[in-house]
């Protein structure tokens, strides 16, 4: 079947480039989605801004960073307290907003001087903090601010900070994967190389695309100490400023979220000359692969077989008894980009669930090829889906559950659809064997919660 | 291209992230050093490892290599040659989906 173009798109048909439905036979050089590509005027997107990804996904992770927002408050507020990705050390990152609280008066004059009024009394109030993300938004930068030249007047005056600047405003890209770019490429080239890392182990990595969300660093950390890995830089999961500047040292680049954090990992190598191995973290069977792979490239594959003959034999039975009874349910991922090709084989093959609708907001065409290639005949594959698009899917594919952030959340719930947080997860961490077990307990807990039902009950009538 | 070089193709598309690299030079890079190591690896070689990117290629050529031995039974009961033009067509193959005829308008971007 060629691209699709839905009953509700009819007036912006331009849409029909940006669905497609798999048929037996196909491949992604006959059909492929339009993706990263500025949304149609007319369709009601549900994306974020460049910003957001800059900020929310990669840089707001570190967990002994200022993250300064230069810009109006809301731009700070709104990317704070939406994800969680705590760290070992009481949550310092998860605690605080930070904005230079830019006004009127600021556009019209100028906003430098705020700019560095901020920092400083930032790191004024937080004294044993000596590390800053210091980031543009849209209004600071159309009224041309230099926070690099700002940047770097702070560091001349107080030598023991470093600060490292964003200049991604939201309206840079088409979405926030502007920003993972933008953060990415600033990082490899002004910060990757300062500090030499202490190695104390004959295996090192970085762990990439990874950001400890509700603790999927802490499983894949025990992994990699069980199997005398060191890893250098987690990127940026439960991971500090400085440990992020030495990741030119490691032997091996380990990519899980390959979108948000790939091009550091093709940086590394091509500057550094430091392999790049994908893995899929989320699975159960995907990361016993990921773990052999590692270990065929260090040669410690009886360590890995020990690890994940011991974690199998903790996590599996619980695994088959939800497979037991998930088996045969449909499910809908609407989510960034590429958890839908990290889920949609692992969801089948682990779980027995078929994957027959995804949507991804911020997706490239790799990530569409990826995903074409793994998903069912059948399926419906969206970049950029609107609202109303979301309501012709679901009664097209009639998902038993759904897995989504919590924006398109809300329309699900109105829906009275099971509802799962496929962003921060609701119960995680996701990652590594008793993380898909958990994943497994959510999707079961939300497809046979009575609430869905009753919710759509009507308590007034017979009353009023 | 043989059912036999289809099935291999259509398994690889399925499980493997290497093809899918973000340029083409990457994806060339990747499909010919995975795949020639899994021939090797098929037919009972033993492949040499000096760089690191050999020991890149090694780790998902062997994974595949064993998974690919239990998914297609037949591929034991060929012979070396044999064996080898099937993996030689896959490589082909792979090449036209994931480089030469991809619709993926980043592929030949020059930065990453």
């Amino acid at each position: 079947m060629p691209m699709k173009l839905l009953d509700c798109d009819t007036a912006i048909p331009e849409r029909e480039n940006h669905v497609y439905i798999k048929e037996a036979g196909e491949d992604t050089t006959q059909y492929l989605p339009i993706s990263n590509a500025a949304t149609i005027p007319g369709t009601l997107s549900e994306r974020g801004c460049a910003f957001c990804g800059a900020k929310l996904v990669i840089g707001g992770v570190l967990k002994d960073t200022i993250q300064m927002i230069h810009g109006p408050f809301g731009c700070s507020y709104d990317t704070w307290h939406t994800k969680r990705y705590p760290s070992d050390n009481d949550n310092f990152q998860l605690k605080y907003a930070w904005s230079t609280n830019v006004k009127e008066k600021n556009v019209v004059f100028g906003a430098e001087k705020l700019l560095k009024q901020s920092m400083l009394e930032a790191f004024d109030a937080m004294p044993t903090i000596k590390r800053m993300f210091v980031y543009t938004t849209c209004s600071t930068a159309l009224i041309g601010d230099d926070p690099k030249a700002v940047a770097k007047a702070v560091m001349a005056e107080r030598p023991d900070v470093d600060i490292f600047v964003v200049e991604c405003p939201g309206f840079a890209g088409v979405s926030q994967s502007k920003g993972h770019h933008v953060l990415n490429m600033g990082w490899i080239h002004e910060k990757v190389g300062q500090v030499e890392p202490k190695i104390t182990s004959d295996y090192t990595i970085n762990f990439i695309g990874d950001y400890n969300i509700q603790g999927d660093t802490d499983v894949l950390q025990r992994y990699w100490h069980k199997l005398g890995i060191q890893v250098l830089a987690h990127f940026t999961g439960n991971a500090t400023y400085d440990e992020c500047r030495g990741m030119h040292r490691a032997q091996l680049n380990v990519v899980n979220c390959a979108r948000s954090a790939g091009y550091i990992a093709n940086e590394l190598h091509k500057k550094y000359g430091i392999p790049r191995l994908d893995i899929d973290s989320w699975g159960f069977s995907y990361m016993a692969t990921g773990l052999r792979k590692v270990g065929d490239f260090f040669g410690i594959q009886d360590k890995v077989e020990d690890l994940i003959a011991e974690e199998e034999d903790k996590w599996k039975p619980k695994l088959d008894w939800y497979k037991e009874r998930l088996k045969g349910k449909k499910m809908a991922i609407w989510t960034g980009g590429p958890r839908l090709w990290h889920w949609t084989r692992a969801v089948e093959d682990d779980l027995g669930v078929q994957v027959v609708a995804m949507a991804s907001k911020f997706g490239h065409q790799e990530d569409f090829e990826k995903v074409i290639a793994r998903g069912r005949e059948g399926t419906v594959y969206i970049d950029d889906g609107n609202e109303l698009e979301f309501f012709e899917v679901i009664e097209m594919v009639k998902p038993d559950v759904i897995f989504t952030g919590p924006r398109v959340g809300e329309l699900v719930k109105k829906l009275h659809i099971p509802y799962v947080n496929g962003h921060a997860y609701h119960n995680g961490p996701y990652m590594g064997f008793e993380g898909f077990v958990n994943l497994a307990r959510d999707m079961y807990n939300a497809v046979n919660s009575p609430l869905w039902a009753l919710a759509g009950q009507n308590i007034q009538e017979g009353v009023l | 291209m043989s059912e036999k070089a289809e099935a291999l193709v259509r398994f690889i598309q399925e499980r493997c992230l290497w093809q899918f690299a973000s340029r083409a030079h990457d994806r060339e890079e990747n499909i010919d050093g995975v795949l020639s190591l899994v021939g090797i690896l098929l037919t009972g070689g033993s492949p040499k490892l000096q760089t690191p990117m050999d020991r890149l290629h090694f780790a998902n050529a062997n994974h595949l290599a064993a998974e690919v031995k239990g998914e297609f039974p037949w591929l034991s009961h060929l012979g070396k040659d044999e064996l080898f033009h099937v993996v030689e067509a896959a490589i082909r193959r792979i090449h036209e989906i994931a480089v030469k005829n991809s619709k993926n308008g980043e592929l030949r971007l020059q930065a990453y």
